[in-house]
């Protein structure tokens, strides 16, 4: 594997190991585990993007 | 879950059994998807992170836990895997009195500095990455072994609290189950 370009899509297993057992300890039902472990998901997703780009933005070197 | 109470079933060995293997105190409970759920994210991202450090990020050393610079702080997220972290603990035990004894060929012994630099060189990130792999699968464990024995901790809005009992309490016994 090419590790400095491929190396951020690891972190898709992570979120969503996160989110799925996250969201099964705190609800029984099955409907509601799919919808708010897709919905944390995509929150951690977006925080980790949109945290990426103001890094990218404030960054001063090449 | 919706008016039912989660049937519990000895919340104390569905605990430890979630413990040993993740996913298993839920499949003693006959909570069987979530058993499946919890074993294949928790252990799946385990087994990817011991894959990714190739067997080494896996250690345990005794040493005061206030000596910061040796203390082995991931494996303590690592512990809570169970089974799987479990001969680490062996290793460094084993090793601690009786050092040089080569038990199971050196399976999770603490590698010498020398092979973690070499892993760090040639890995570079990928063994951090397992690290983090590892420990978070551990970490994660601790919320399904609290499921196990607490049931689920209900959040606002989509389902009404319930209180979870074990099956074989009294009627009038109740445990918490609502955070």
């Amino acid at each position: 594997m090419n590790a400095p370009s491929n190396i951020y899509w690891l972190i898709l297993p992570l979120v969503v190991a996160i989110s799925l057992v996250y969201t099964a300890s705190r609800y029984e039902s099955w409907p509601v585990i799919w919808m708010r472990s897709l919905r944390l998901c995509l929150w951690i997703l977006a925080a980790l993007v949109g945290t990426t780009a103001v890094l990218l933005l404030v960054n001063t070197q090449s | 879950m919706s008016e039912n109470p989660v049937p519990l079933r000895d919340p104390a060995r569905a605990a430890f059994l979630a413990w040993l293997v993740p996913g298993l105190g839920h499949f003693y409970q006959g909570r069987t998807g979530k058993g499946w759920l919890y074993g294949t994210c928790i252990l799946g991202l385990y087994v990817a992170g011991f894959i990714l450090g190739e067997g080494k990020d896996v250690y345990w050393r005794w040493v005061s836990p206030l000596n910061t610079e040796r203390f082995m702080l991931h494996y303590v997220g690592q512990f809570f895997v169970g089974l799987a972290a479990l001969p680490a603990l062996i290793q460094a035990t084993i090793e601690h009195f009786r050092p040089g004894t080569n038990f199971l060929w050196g399976f999770m012994a603490e590698p010498s500095q020398n092979v973690i630099n070499g892993l760090h060189l040639r890995l570079g990130k990928l063994y951090e990455i397992g690290t983090i792999y590892t420990t978070v699968a551990g970490l994660l464990n601790v919320l399904a072994i609290y499921d196990a024995y607490e049931g689920p901790a209900y959040g606002r809005g989509d389902e009404p609290e319930t209180v979870a009992i074990p099956a074989d309490a009294p009627t009038n016994a109740h445990a918490g189950g609502a955070a």
